[in-house]
């Protein structure tokens, strides 16, 4: 996972990983291993600083 | 390094503090870890709370963080119709305050720590284990790990809680739950009513709706929550286009940006475990209906910690005895809870077209003959439609 600079470390992204895979410190994001691509972290995130590597690479 | 307590609290927000300074009020030893550098900072919130709901925690409202006292509430349908309900004419449960989070969230910190409680800020929990009758949380401050040893453990972490899924408990939040928010802090916003909150109901704020909270002369909170399962954009780009088209905010200028999630689904089923409860916005104590959750976490952190301090008393820290905890929190919060989530339901299931039909038609209404023969009178003259999906959902 790509977290671009602008992320605010708010953690809604966290709280909705059926993981649980995702850790947010103060001024970091952790992703841990077992991503099922469910893509739902992206999709809620406030100001969009998700991104999968391979969607870049596309683009 | 091993320090033991009898309680740890992690995350020092307002249901964190609560939880811990109630805890320390009836004799337990309490630890407090957050792990940001600054308490309170940066806020995730539109900083309304309830005058009796204050009251209520017996906290008397302090001019270091009250920055508007509110009289009244209005609220605009899509086409800009307004419904302005004031103190004068109803007696409103909503009326209140908005605070200065950063300030408040601190002092209810101090609060704990005068209480008795130790606070460690820039301290991060990074695991949990069971031990005996016992758990043991591993953190991390400034680059030093260390274990705390507690009987309880109270998990007031935020909506992303890690440390009640460690503890068992099912806290991850479905998106369809979770409203996304945006907000700027903005100078320069003229309100139609300075002392009144503003919301804005349609499709401004798809599955949510958009606020204008007042921080005293010019100075107002601007924001909006969405459900990512309603719309394709973020909770941002709707926040632009909203700042961009309201009336309020065509020379306002933002000083501020705040983010984050709001669970509003309703309390989680199961606050408690074997030496474990949950409190706050990682229990989802968020009122489902307005997705305000300060003084239902803080309402919530009060019963935890009495009964977190009777447990330990007792010395008895099981699922059974900490269960107290989650009654009171079912018999004082969840019941009107569930009422208000009906209450949402029915909201979101209205078009723009009859929100503004139901906004044409109370917009004049004598308040204080309201009554619920009154409003389904007005209702089915303006919307049967509407009211057909009413009757659906009670």
């Amino acid at each position: 996972m790509i977290v671009n600079e602008w992320c605010m470390y708010c953690g809604e992204c966290a709280a909705v990983c059926p993981r649980s895979l995702i850790e947010v410190r103060e001024n970091s994001l952790i992703f841990n291993e077992g991503c099922k691509e469910c893509r739902i972290c992206l999709k809620v995130c406030p100001v969009q600083a998700l991104e999968k590597e391979e969607d870049s690479e596309l683009s | 390094m091993l320090i033991e307590t009898d309680i740890l609290v992690i995350g020092a927000g307002p249901a964190g503090s609560s939880a811990a300074k109630h805890a320390a009020l009836n004799g337990s030893e309490v630890i407090l870890i957050d792990k940001k550098s600054e308490i309170g900072a940066p806020k995730r919130c539109a900083e309304g709370v309830s005058k009796e709901g204050l009251k209520k925690l017996k906290i008397e409202p302090s001019s270091r963080w009250v920055t508007k006292e509110l009289s009244g509430v209005l609220m605009k349908a899509p086409n800009g119709t307004s419904v302005w309900l004031n103190e004068e004419k109803v007696k409103l449960p909503e009326a209140g305050y908005i605070l200065e989070r950063k300030v408040f969230d601190k002092h209810m910190a101090m609060d704990a720590a005068r209480a008795g409680a130790k606070i460690m800020v820039k301290t991060l929990a990074t695991g949990l284990e069971r031990k005996d009758d016992s758990l043991i949380v591993t953190a991390e401050t400034m680059g030093e790990e260390f274990k705390i040893k507690a009987k309880i453990v109270i998990g007031a972490d935020g909506p992303e809680s890690r440390v009640g899924r460690w503890a068992g408990l099912k806290t991850t939040i479905k998106p369809k739950n979770m409203e996304s928010c945006a907000q700027f802090e903005m100078a320069g916003v003229k309100m139609d009513d300075p002392d009144s909150i503003e919301f804005h109901f349609g499709s401004v704020a798809p599955g949510g709706y958009a606020w204008l909270f007042p921080k005293g002369d010019d100075i107002a909170n601007v924001g909006l929550g969405i459900l990512t399962t309603e719309t394709d954009k973020s909770a941002y780009q709707h926040l632009l286009e909203f700042v961009e088209n309201c009336p309020a905010t065509q020379n306002a200028q933002p000083v501020e940006l705040n983010i984050g999630g709001d669970p509003v689904g309703g309390m989680l089923k199961e606050l408690v475990t074997d030496n474990f409860m949950i409190v706050g916005d990682a229990a989802s104590q968020v009122n489902p209906l307005t997705g305000g959750g300060i003084i239902s976490a803080m309402e919530a952190g009060l019963y935890a910690g009495q009964v977190a301090a009777q447990a330990i008393r007792d010395d008895d820290c099981s699922k059974a005895k900490l269960k107290k905890y989650q009654e009171r929190c079912e018999e004082n919060i969840g019941k009107k809870f569930k009422r208000d989530l009906k209450v949402k339901e029915y909201l979101l299931s209205l078009s723009d077209e009859e929100l503004n039909s139901i906004a044409e038609a109370f917009q004049d209404i004598e308040l204080e003959n309201i009554n619920t023969a009154e409003l389904i009178k007005n209702l089915i003259k303006v919307s049967p439609k509407a009211l057909l999906k009413l009757g659906k959902l009670f």
